[in-house]
């Protein structure tokens, strides 16, 4: 272990003498600072360090006498005399004088009542400023995208292909497994409630409705914006953050173009294929419990699909998912845009992406079904 | 400059699959000397620095700190990376305390004191001192690094390319820092470079890195007066003799 570091002061007929013993280090010197502040007020012109005694020293030690000897009564003026011989104590209490640079300012810090209401007011402007931003860029993206669909080849088709096999194809496996089970779990609230009502036989009717007007598309909504807007944030936004972006448009390549198009692209044709799977997959898991505890036959489910379900009930949940792809794939893509220099900026707008896309996902449904229901669809 | 070594590298050899980096290097460092690493692209100067301050493990040989085994505790490393890698949800302030805060039990006050000086130490004022990473130049946060590693007064400081990216006026301040530092701390310190001015204004010896071996240890007149092939031609080119009329003349 090293030597705790310990000093004495003690009055000698010409000056005071603090006389320093044991290892005055950065791991030792932490208990001595209310003695040191002490001492100081002690401290006269002409004050000397004796360091025949001392151990080990360096910076964080020769910083602590150098402040003591600033706050004492002698003033920051001070000249340290020293006493003894050592390897080290000159030359670092001279350095520490040499660089010390006067106390730092301390950040203003917004406090109390006037500091709530600045808060709060700069939060409320950020939104304002984050929805006019988005709403531009949504459409600046349309724009660029129209400009693409007039002229064919400058659609990036291999960035294309990639987003639909990563965004969409892989997610392929958890939107139909959840989307089973939420089919699953809906048929059998549905065969016990409407059972104590002797209904149970419109359990295909309540299974098919909800997965084709409803869950399906939400499910795939809500499952793309936590996986696949993650993804696209923070893909961009590392980008943006190594300079990559910057890169590309001294190149002259529109990031527009290279990035977001073919996310918006590949995301819009992709949704509503997962949208169809995730229906498929509920309407199945609502048969299995259908044909266990109803004994309703798939035969009969089917022929019952036909004969109550007209095809509508379909188009009303299908037509979303091109809308829900649309407004996933820029919000994601914008955020990515966004994050700045710093890691911690990147996690936010990750957050951020995804807390907006299934806040869309949902707001927009909710429009959608009062829309559809106004109109008797 | 004492004769004590303060690191000893011995038999060492790097494999990354079938590419050999190091092929059993040997190397001294003296303790309280300047070492310049310099060698070709690719020969192993960063790994090298990463594999004596324990980030990676070589294939086979010995890295040992002859002069502070009879110290109680492993002698400290400060390291600068290349890009300074400061923590960036940090401030300059906030990064140079961080190691203070982990190691050391200061009162809040003094470890704010106390990286205050580091950081003045290392030539950044106080107006410094609450930005993030992202809002100082390069050449600043190569300064902040700096006193990150200095924060907790090492024995050895090692330096990845301090020098690289700045401006020569900046470059040549940030030698005059280091070697300051190293002065007035006591501190052995261990660095790689490109930067034939920094070899010939701050380095005590030059160690020369070539085909996974030191090709040359020695100050520069020593390795130029019987330097063959790549050593030659690195000291004997345009740049080098430029750098050394530089020296002769300053």
């Amino acid at each position: 272990m090293a030597e705790t570091a310990a000093f004495d002061f003690r009055e000698d007929e010409h000056a005071p003498v603090l006389a320093l013993r044991g290892d005055w280090t950065v791991d030792t010197i932490s208990g001595l600072e209310n003695g040191l502040s002490e001492v100081s007020e002690k401290l006269t012109q002409g004050a000397v360090v004796d360091v025949s005694s001392l151990g080990r020293f360096d910076v964080a030690g020769a910083y602590l006498i150098d402040r003591t000897f600033r706050e004492s009564a002698a003033g920051d003026k001070v000249r340290i005399a020293i006493r003894g011989e050592h390897a080290n104590a000159m030359r670092l209490l001279q350095a520490t004088r040499k660089s010390y640079a006067g106390p730092a300012a301390d950040p203003r810090q917004p406090t109390g009542l006037k500091g709530f209401a600045e808060v709060t007011g700069r939060a409320v402007a950020a939104i304002g400023e984050e929805i006019i931003e988005t709403v531009g860029f949504f459409g600046e993206t349309l724009v660029v995208i129209g400009r693409q669909l007039t002229n064919w080849r400058r659609i990036r088709a291999v960035s294309v292909v990639h987003v639909m096999e990563t965004a969409g194809l892989n997610a392929l496996p958890i939107v139909a497994l959840l989307s089973f089970f939420i089919g699953l779990v809906v048929a059998y609230l549905g065969a016990r409630i409407l059972g104590d009502f002797g209904a149970s036989v419109f359990t295909v009717e309540l299974v098919t409705f909800s997965m084709l007007r409803e869950f399906g598309v939400v499910i795939t909504g809500v499952i793309l914006a936590g996986r696949t807007n993650s993804s696209f944030t923070a893909e961009i936004g590392a980008m943006k953050m190594r300079q990559e972006i910057d890169a590309m448009r001294v190149i002259g390549i529109n990031p527009m173009d290279a990035l977001v198009v073919p996310r918006v692209v590949a995301m819009l044709v992709m949704t509503p294929i997962l949208t169809f799977a995730a229906m498929m997959s509920g309407i199945f898991g609502g048969l299995l419990v259908c044909w266990s505890s109803l004994g309703v036959s798939p035969n009969m489910f089917f022929a019952r699909i036909a004969e109550v379900v007209p095809a509508q009930h379909f188009w009303v949940g299908f037509v979303k998912a091109p809308a829900f792809a649309i407004v996933l794939a820029i919000i994601a893509c914008k955020q990515g845009l966004s994050v700045g220099g710093d890691v911690g900026s990147l996690g936010s707008r990750v957050t951020t992406s995804v807390v907006q896309g299934i806040f869309m996902v949902i707001l927009l449904d909710a429009i959608f079904a009062l829309w559809f229901l106004e109109m008797n669809w | 400059m004492s004769e004590e070594i303060a690191i000893r590298v011995r038999g060492l050899v790097t494999r990354f699959g079938p590419q050999t980096v190091h092929d059993g290097l040997e190397l001294d460092v003296r303790r309280g000397e300047i070492l310049g690493v310099v060698g070709p692209s690719g020969t192993g100067k960063s790994v090298l620095l990463r594999e004596i301050v324990g980030l990676d493990a070589p294939t086979a040989g010995e890295i040992s700190f002859p002069c502070f085994e009879d110290d109680e505790r492993q002698p400290r490393l400060g390291v600068m990376f290349q890009d300074g890698a400061l923590f960036s949800n940090l401030t300059v302030l906030e990064n140079v305390e961080a190691p203070l805060r982990e190691h050391t039990h200061l009162s809040s006050a003094l470890r704010r004191d106390i990286a205050g000086l580091k950081l003045s130490m290392a030539g950044l004022g106080p107006d410094a001192h609450h930005k993030k990473p992202s809002q100082i130049s390069g050449g600043m946060r190569k300064r902040a690094s700096v006193a990150r590693a200095i924060a907790l007064d090492p024995e050895l400081l090692f330096l990845d390319e301090p020098t690289a990216g700045l401006d020569p006026i900046s470059a040549e301040n940030f030698d005059r820092m280091t070697q300051e530092l190293a002065r007035s701390l006591g501190l052995t310190v261990f660095l790689v470079t490109h930067d034939l001015d920094t070899l010939h204004a701050i380095c005590d010896r030059v160690a020369v890195l070539y085909k996974g071996k030191v090709a040359a240890i020695g100050t520069i007149p020593e390795i130029t007066a019987n330097a063959q092939g790549w050593v030659n031609e690195y000291f004997s080119g345009p740049r080098g003799r430029a750098a050394t009329r530089g020296a002769a003349g300053g």
